[in-house]
């Protein structure tokens, strides 16, 4: 039944005006702003819920339904309006919120049904005190998903008519793998991508023998970087990745969104400006970021003579460079486009002013924590 | 193909006071070279991801062609991006790599087959088609994110640092072969770089920026021989120009420039200049650029009031050139650009003299290039 089915007789039910009316995000913002003593219910400003009210100037505004850009609105212009009547008028809309919901959720292709459920699912183990960690029988979509596949957990940024649909994404995903994945919408903006490991294996490694042999974690990076690349620039723009090993969807479900989500976590707090972020390559950041931060602050002041030091991004990006090569001199001043001496004066410069030389182990070591550190605790 | 326009481009990130990219205005035209320049944190990347649509724009318009874009998926500005940390599609052959975007966009097999051949072709990698991306060279791999970005046909070409994981030698090639692709394609192109030789070399119009800010655009040789401020001055060129802080005062009916170790005549034309202006016995900095420091005879005898006395510290022959490190003019160490057949060596004193119409002078307190402002 369309809004204007049962408007008539709404308004000759209550006997005043009755306007269906649609308000963009922003109007109702303000809207709600501007009536927050007035709005009904507890929370502060968040995503209209159908039958969701709002007073003002003897006009009532009672949320009918909403999208990520616009609300839909009941008008009721009248004071003399009982709240038993605006009450009931609420109730309906919310009754009919679950409805709709599930109209929408059945005019679902079943691929986009079972990621759904299989998303819901995993968010409520997440939230769980006690997860349960196999999936059960009813949401394993066959043996599919006992065959091992390579995790991803992709995180978007953009906002409004941005945002990407399961559809699109899903298409452009089995182009990029081939036609097996499977793609689980979690949080908005926030997508587990199973990939198939034939991903991995290489059929003409034979034609040359002259490179290195790949580690799987070398092959998973490349696989990552390449997702990433092609996600930028085919699909939405900008986006976080990460990567973890092969398991079988049935079996890690939990544990791997749980270290995806870590390892975003993680590399956006301690590698600004990263977006791929690899669990392997985060060891240690996850080793300090268990620690408490009064603890960290407590650390930082006592092992920095010079915190200034740390301060100047051109100390900052040659040791972050230092650190990425192994600490080898030779190959730092090439990649930062400089004289081996300017670099060997920089990290004199260092040693004369904190008493750390960073070509000595022990130094090395606490520099890199220090500076992981300072990373985290200059932004708090 | 089509021009880029910037209209008051600024970038904010949320919880930063500071722009990182502030009030940025170019008029780019179409089929035009454009380099941005600047040391790294000058904001030139990010000015680049935002046209590129990677990151958003704070405040500001952007257009491609007379499309307002700042909405735009990436994938719908009709660009093409090649970047430093270019990645292959690992599990695709090159041929595949190259064909990906194409794929998407539905062309018909056969006129993907016809573009990926031809930019193959024009990259000399049509032997490589069958192979991985790790069978390949890294400048091999870097042909085909060239070529993935030249199938598309883009109206637009986006290059961040693309050479900056090449060795020296293969960046000097792929310098020329990038040019040379460009005027080809007749494609209008953004490159990013922080290499003035590259910026020089390759760009019609260079930009160079600075704390987000854009400190000039103009073409190679106005930025190198009119640079607007001290920091345009000393950025571009190799070596750099030397900077000398001294004073201006009236002598004997001439103008003199007078630092330690220097006393020498500013010629009529600039003097005028820096009299109307009211620089007369105010604190200037003198800025000349290494080839205008002269220790032949003839330059010598034709400019004696020029002349100043130095120490080399240290004479590097590069052969055809000499670089000579003098100490002895101004506080700092000059560097002099001299004939490689000078026979100048290290420790000994120097005469020199100051090609002084071609200096700059720049006003102390503002850093801004006297007679360009």
């Amino acid at each position: 039944m369309s809004t204007t089915d049962w408007l008539k007789p709404l308004q000759h039910i209550l006997n005043c005006p009755v306007h269906a009316v649609s308000k963009s995000m922003a109007e109702w913002s303000d809207l709600v702003s501007n009536t927050a003593a007035m709005r009904q219910g507890d929370q502060k400003f968040s995503s209209p819920i159908e039958g969701e009210r709002i007073e003002k100037d003897g006009r009532t505004w009672i949320v009918i339904a909403s999208t990520e850009y616009a609300v839909d609105l009941l008008e009721i212009e009248s004071s003399s309006l009982q709240t038993t009547e605006k009450e009931l008028i609420s109730w309906t809309l919310q009754l009919n919120r679950g409805t709709l919901a599930e109209k929408k959720r059945a005019a679902l292709p079943e691929t986009e049904r079972n990621a759904l459920k299989l998303g819901d699912w995993i968010q409520k183990q997440l939230e769980s005190d006690e997860p349960a960690y196999s999936l059960p029988d009813h949401l394993t979509v066959g043996s599919r998903l006992f065959n091992e596949m390579i995790p991803f957990l992709l995180v978007t940024e953009q906002s409004g008519t941005k945002q990407a649909t399961y559809t699109e994404l899903e298409k452009l995903l089995r182009s990029f793998m081939s036609d097996d994945v499977l793609l689980i919408p979690l949080k908005s903006q926030e997508w587990l991508i199973w990939g198939s490991v034939s991903l991995l294996k290489d059929e003409d490694s034979d034609a040359f023998d002259e490179q290195e042999e790949e580690t799987l974690e070398d092959s998973l990076a490349s696989i990552g970087l390449g997702l990433h690349e092609m996600l930028a620039s085919e699909w939405i723009g900008e986006c976080h990745l990460a990567v973890a090993h092969p398991t079988s969807p049935a079996k890690g479900m939990v544990e791997t969104t749980i270290l995806l989500r870590e390892t975003i976590n993680l590399g956006r707090k301690f590698h600004v400006g990263t977006n791929i972020h690899l669990p392997w390559m985060l060891q240690l950041e996850r080793l300090l970021n268990s620690i408490p931060e009064a603890q960290r602050s407590k650390y930082l002041e006592q092992s920095l003579k010079r915190a200034d030091l740390f301060v100047e991004s051109e100390m900052l990006s040659t040791l972050d460079t230092f650190f990425t090569l192994d600490c080898n001199v030779s190959e730092t001043a090439k990649k930062l486009y400089i004289h081996r001496n300017t670099l060997l004066y920089r990290l004199d410069k260092l040693k004369q002013e904190t008493g750390l030389d960073v070509r000595q182990f022990r130094d090395a070591v606490l520099v890199k924590i220090i500076l992981l550190l300072y990373k985290v605790t200059k932004r708090n | 193909m089509a021009g880029v326009r910037l209209e008051g481009i600024y970038k904010k990130y949320p919880g930063t006071d500071k722009a990182s990219v502030t009030d940025v205005n170019l008029d780019i035209k179409d089929k035009e070279f454009l380099v941005l320049v600047g040391p790294s944190g000058c904001g030139k990347s990010t000015t680049l991801r935002m046209i590129a649509g990677l990151e958003e724009i704070s405040e500001g318009k952007l257009f491609i062609g007379d499309r307002l874009v700042n909405d735009v998926a990436p994938k719908d500005r009709d660009i093409a991006m090649v970047f430093q940390s270019y990645a292959l599609y690992p599990h695709m052959n090159v041929y595949q790599n190259m064909a990906f975007g194409l794929k998407l966009r539905k062309f018909k097999k056969a006129d993907i087959d016809k573009r990926v051949r031809e930019a193959a072709k024009i990259l000399d990698i049509e032997h490589l088609l069958d192979r991985k991306p790790k069978a390949l060279s890294g400048g091999q791999r870097q042909r085909v994110a060239l070529g993935r970005a030249i199938v598309r046909e883009p109206q637009v070409f986006l290059m961040d640092e693309p050479l900056s994981n090449l060795d020296a030698k293969l960046r000097g090639q792929m310098r020329a072969e990038i040019s040379k692709l460009t005027k080809r394609l007749e494609t209008t192109t953004i490159y990013v770089t922080h290499d003035q030789i590259e910026a020089m070399t390759m760009g019609d119009r260079i930009v160079v920026m600075k704390d987000g800010f854009i400190q000039q655009t103009a073409s190679p040789e106005e930025l190198y021989n009119h640079p607007v401020n001290i920091f345009v001055a000393g950025f571009i060129g190799a070596p750099s120009m030397n900077f000398i802080s001294g004073s201006l005062a009236e002598q004997g009916g001439a103008l003199r420039f007078k630092a330690s170790g220097v006393d020498v005549v500013v010629p009529e034309g600039k003097a005028a200049v820096l009299r109307s202006k009211g620089y007369i016995g105010k604190e200037v900095i003198l800025g000349i650029r290494p080839e205008d420091l002269h220790e032949e005879p003839v330059f010598l005898e034709a400019s004696p009031q020029t002349i100043v006395n130095a120490n080399v510290e240290v004479a590097e022959n590069l052969g055809h050139e000499m670089y000579l490190y003098l100490n002895g003019i101004g506080t700092d160490t000059v560097i002099a650009r001299v004939d490689g057949r000078s026979g100048v060596r290290d420790g000994v004193s120097v005469k020199l003299a100051l090609d002084m119409n071609k200096v700059h002078l720049f006003d102390k307190a503002t850093e801004l290039n006297i007679f360009e402002t």
